[in-house]
């Protein structure tokens, strides 16, 4: 999978499932959690998701605001581990 | 810590920075903790244990890292190194049994081949467990062994039943045996700090550590005797720029100095000034208004983080004098306009720890259940669970689970709150969210205040009765 | 690298600022000391006081060390009297009372509500005409020259009555300054001694006289802990009432070795003016000017087992104690004293722990003697 479309899938879900606004333009540096978009609950839907749909489990303590609060920190993240 | 502790790890500090060569920093400070935990620990009343509790910790640290060792790693020189000098360390200090020096940093110990015969015993049983036992067996084994033995030292009436034992086996009179007896210095962040690896190991993101580092970073003195509880790889990555470290660095001896300042005018003026009409089982029972008792409330809230954020600031300051950045505690926590900021800033070491092992785990496995629970279940039995290990962390007792279920019950309810107004509040004027966060505050603090009564009484009944006075009814101390 | 602690980690330091705040510090610190030395603060900041101002003032002096009684021993006067209840205001329209005296009188092993002065002042007594009010300034430790030290600082609250107990114990000239209250409190008691003509040494090697580091910042830390402490326990004061924690006792003895010395003393013709400071007490009659002072023999508890028969108790030998109240009575005579000797007015199942406490019915009995005695 390339970049852009782990890019992509992320960002579908994070608009659709965790701050349910479809239309609403998420910048690729945008802090999510800081933002008060989402709180720190969805991270762990992010872990789930990312299991799922991309088969990377990444570990709790890396689940942190700190290293995923925008979509390229978690892009990063995954291709670091994908396959 | 008291002053006398402070001074002498300052007077270590200066000499540290100031003589020390720099490739000795890593070996110094190992070896300075190893001897520390002796000193730190309080002498008890039963026979031999201020020397037995500091040297099970050492044994039990010991094993932890040949655990959780990756299964290809054999131990190299430096370990071996470093394991000879703590056992080293550990029978010279049995030998004050038979010399008298000036300097005695526990009661008598047990005589020699005691201490030898035990720590043999220990660690051949650690050597054979991992010899003969599959890796992910021998971690589990590991984890589920240090909560039982948690669970042992935090329960009082099993506390208690483990100070009779080891009364009867000390000769002395096991009918004067107490829970209290049992007082274990640091054991509650040590235990966190080796289930931390145990879980990092299993999940693969533990680093490979150095038997020096690993002990180093379990037992490091300014941290020891209430945290903060660091992240291995992170305590790692300081430990590891010791030797390139400047000893003689302005900032850093500026910063230190400032931190350890600050948090000693916290901790003996203003916490100990508190202390005067704190909420305590005593005065609560003296009291004779409700507006006394609100006072000592709002005093015992405010002592408790003072006391608490003065201690942290200088175990941070000492950390940064010794060239360790620990991880912070505190951020403005009374401050805060919701429950869950309330929680990201009181106590985070902690917090954090329970988040990534507790919390995160558990929402993650319910998660990927099919089929999925709804999101609101999820997060109350996370949540719940969280606050519930935080609770009985600080002792296994229905007061302190109470107040774990007050917290969960707050956040959950914050959480359902936050979800249904966010998109409300993102809406709101400037200055309608001032009058909003302003409003959260006062909540916020009301919330956490109310719970520390909790903290505060020992029995279920006397918190109740504390309640009954705050709000007015039925004053006049319990029975 | 530390959130919430920017403002400290922002900046750049150097060894050259490190260099100047400790030079700073130091010299900024040899400042305050001086200062300290030169103006000695502590009674000015001793009329500063939570008392009377937040919480309700003492009802008796603090004496007294355990953390559980919220009580405390310290001896700046100012402070002491700050924090009594004396200090508040009180209604012109009153007659105040001043209640002195040792232990006894602080009410060791009572409650305050069962003190001498507590007593006098739920009986709605008047006093020439006007409602009184009693204040209790009794002060452990047996000696006449502390009562007088404390007389003296208790005249500015301008008492329209003083009673004044005292029993042999408080007498010995050579035991006057044996309190720490009079040695700590070197000047006033000197001043005293000088005013009076009294006969005793002002050079008295007990007197604590600080010296200049002792005067410092650093030498007085103590006594500056022990105000800011006395201003910590206003709050438990206000709210649970408790300077004294009362626990068991042993009782006075009853049985006594066959001694019948005093002080090293075995005669009646040893017990004079000299040897008793009954100068102190015509000084405190003298220091209350025209305010009426009525001096009274405590009562004392009447042993009736072993050698019973040469002491009165484990402090007095008979011979000793009769010769008192002989010269006692010869004084209030000869200066013309308001005396009342209430030496056997409380039977002896109503003492506590010494052969001077009372229990609470014993003061109460005390209590009703000098209420008929008052003007």
């Amino acid at each position: 999978m390339t970049e852009t479309e782990v890019r992509e899938k992320l960002r579908q879900f994070i608009l659709a499932d965790l701050i349910k606004d479809p239309k609403y333009a998420l910048t690729d540096d945008e802090g999510v959690v800081s933002g008060g978009l989402i709180d720190s609950f969805a991270l762990a839907e992010i872990g789930v998701f990312a299991e799922q749909e991309f088969n990377v489990y990444i570990p709790d303590p890396d689940l942190t605001v700190a290293k995923m609060n925008t979509l390229n920190l978690m892009t990063a993240r995954i291709m670091r581990d994908i396959k | 810590m008291d002053l006398a502790q402070i001074a002498v790890m300052l007077a270590a500090a200066a000499l540290y920075l100031m003589i020390l060569p720099a490739r000795w920093r890593g070996w110094a400070l190992m070896i300075g903790s190893v001897v520390a935990i002796y000193w730190l620990q309080p002498s008890l009343a039963i026979r031999w244990l201020d020397y037995a509790l500091p040297t099970a910790i050492l044994a039990i640290t010991m094993l932890g890292w040949y655990f959780t060792l990756p299964q290809d790693v054999k131990p190299m020189r430096a370990d071996i190194a470093a394991f000879t000098v703590t056992i080293l360390i550990v029978l010279t200090l049995s030998l004050t049994r038979y010399i008298d020096v000036p300097l005695q940093l526990t009661t008598r110990p047990p005589p020699l081949e005691t201490v030898a015969a035990a720590l043999a015993a220990l660690l051949l049983g650690g050597v054979l467990l991992r010899r003969f036992l599959p890796p992910k067996a021998l971690l589990w084994l590991a984890m589920i062994g240090l909560i039982v033995l948690f669970g042992v030292v935090k329960t009082p009436a099993l506390a208690q039943e483990a100070a009779r034992l080891l009364r009867l086996n000390a000769g002395q009179d096991s009918t004067l045996a107490a829970g209290s007896e049992l007082a274990w210095l640091g054991f509650s962040y040590v235990a966190f700090r080796l289930i931390q690896t145990i879980r990092d190991r299993q999940s693969g993101i533990l680093p490979a550590l150095s038997l020096s580092e690993y002990l180093t970073f379990i037992v490091f003195a300014p941290a020891f005797t209430a945290g903060p509880i660091a992240r291995a790889e992170n305590f790692t990555e300081s430990f590891r720029a010791l030797p390139g470290m400047t000893g003689r660095d302005a900032q850093r001896i500026t910063v230190g100095l400032s931190r350890i300042a600050a948090g000693m005018f916290k901790k003996f003026v203003i916490a100990d000034s508190l202390a005067a009409f704190s909420l305590s089982p005593v005065l609560a029972e003296q009291a004779q208004t409700t507006g006394s008792l609100w006072v000592m409330l709002y005093a015992y809230g405010f002592r408790l983080f003072f006391d608490f954020s003065g201690y942290t600031d200088i175990a941070i300051g000492l950390g940064i004098l010794f060239g360790i950045l620990l991880p912070e505690n505190f951020d403005r926590p009374y401050l805060k306009n919701n429950i869950t900021t309330f929680w990201q800033s009181w106590h985070k070491s902690l917090s954090d720890w329970v988040r990534f092992y507790v919390y995160s785990p558990l929402s993650r496995s319910m998660l990927r259940r099919k089929p999925k629970p709804s999101n609101y279940v999820i997060i109350f039995i996370s949540t719940a669970a969280t606050m519930v290990v935080i609770g009985l962390w600080h002792e296994v007792a229905i007061p302190f689970l109470i107040w774990g279920v007050w917290h969960a019950g707050g956040l959950f309810t914050h959480k359902v709150w936050s979800d249904k107004t966010r998109a409300w509040y993102r809406g709101l004027t400037a200055g309608r969210k001032r009058i909003w966060t302003a409003a959260g505050v006062l909540i916020t603090l009301q919330f956490v205040m109310l719970g520390w009564v909790w903290f505060a009484m020992p029995t279920v009944n006397q918190a109740l009765a504390v309640f009954a006075g705050l709000f007015g009814l039925n004053l006049g101390g319990a029975p | 690298m530390m959130p919430g602690w920017d403002w400290l980690t922002r900046a750049k330091y150097t060894g050259g600022f490190m260099l100047r705040v400790l030079l700073k510090a130091a010299i900024l610190f040899a400042i305050i000391n001086l200062l300290f030395a030169l103006t000695n603060p502590i009674p000015a900041l001793g009329m500063i006081s939570i008392y009377n101002l937040l919480s309700p003032g003492r009802l008796r002096l603090p004496y007294g060390e355990s953390e559980s009684s919220y009580n405390l021993s310290l001896y700046d006067l100012n402070a002491m009297f700050a924090s009594h209840t004396l200090n508040g205001r009180h209604n012109p329209d009153e007659a105040a009372v001043l209640v002195m005296g040792d232990s006894a009188v602080w009410g060791m092993l009572l409650e305050n509500k069962d003190t001498l002065a507590s007593c006098l002042d739920s009986r709605a007594l008047s006093v020439d005409g006007r409602p009184a009010r009693f204040y209790n300034i009794g002060y452990p430790t047996l000696s006449a020259a502390k009562d007088l030290l404390l007389l003296d600082r208790a005249m500015e609250y301008q008492p329209d009555l003083i009673l004044w107990l005292v029993t042999l114990e408080n007498m010995p000239r050579r035991e006057q300054l044996a309190t720490p209250l009079a040695q700590n409190n070197a000047a006033a008691m000197r001043d005293l001694i000088a005013a009076y003509d009294l006969d005793l040494d002002a050079s008295d090697p007990r007197f604590v006289d600080l010296d200049f580091i002792g005067r410092t910042l650093i030498g007085q830390r103590r006594a500056l802990a022990d105000w800011w402490r006395l201003q910590l326990y206003a709050f438990p004061w206000a709210q649970t009432g408790i300077d004294q924690v009362i626990g068991d006792y042993t009782p006075r003895s009853n049985d006594f070795d066959e001694d019948a010395t005093w002080y090293e003393l075995a005669g009646a013709e040893q017990l004079d003016d000299t040897t008793l400071a009954f100068d102190v007490l015509n000084a405190g009659i003298a220091r209350a000017g025209n305010v009426p002072v009525m001096m009274i023999n405590e009562p004392i508890f009447v042993a009736d087992g072993v050698n019973s028969d040469i002491r009165y108790n484990f402090w007095y030998p008979r011979w000793a104690y009769d010769r008192y109240r002989e010269l006692m009575r010869e004084h209030a005579d000869a200066e013309g004293w308001t005396y009342l000797d209430l030496w056997d007015a409380v039977p002896p199942d109503e003492f506590t722990d010494s052969p001077v406490h009372l229990t609470p019915e014993g003061t109460q009995m005390l209590c009703g003697q000098i209420a008929e005695a008052l003007p």
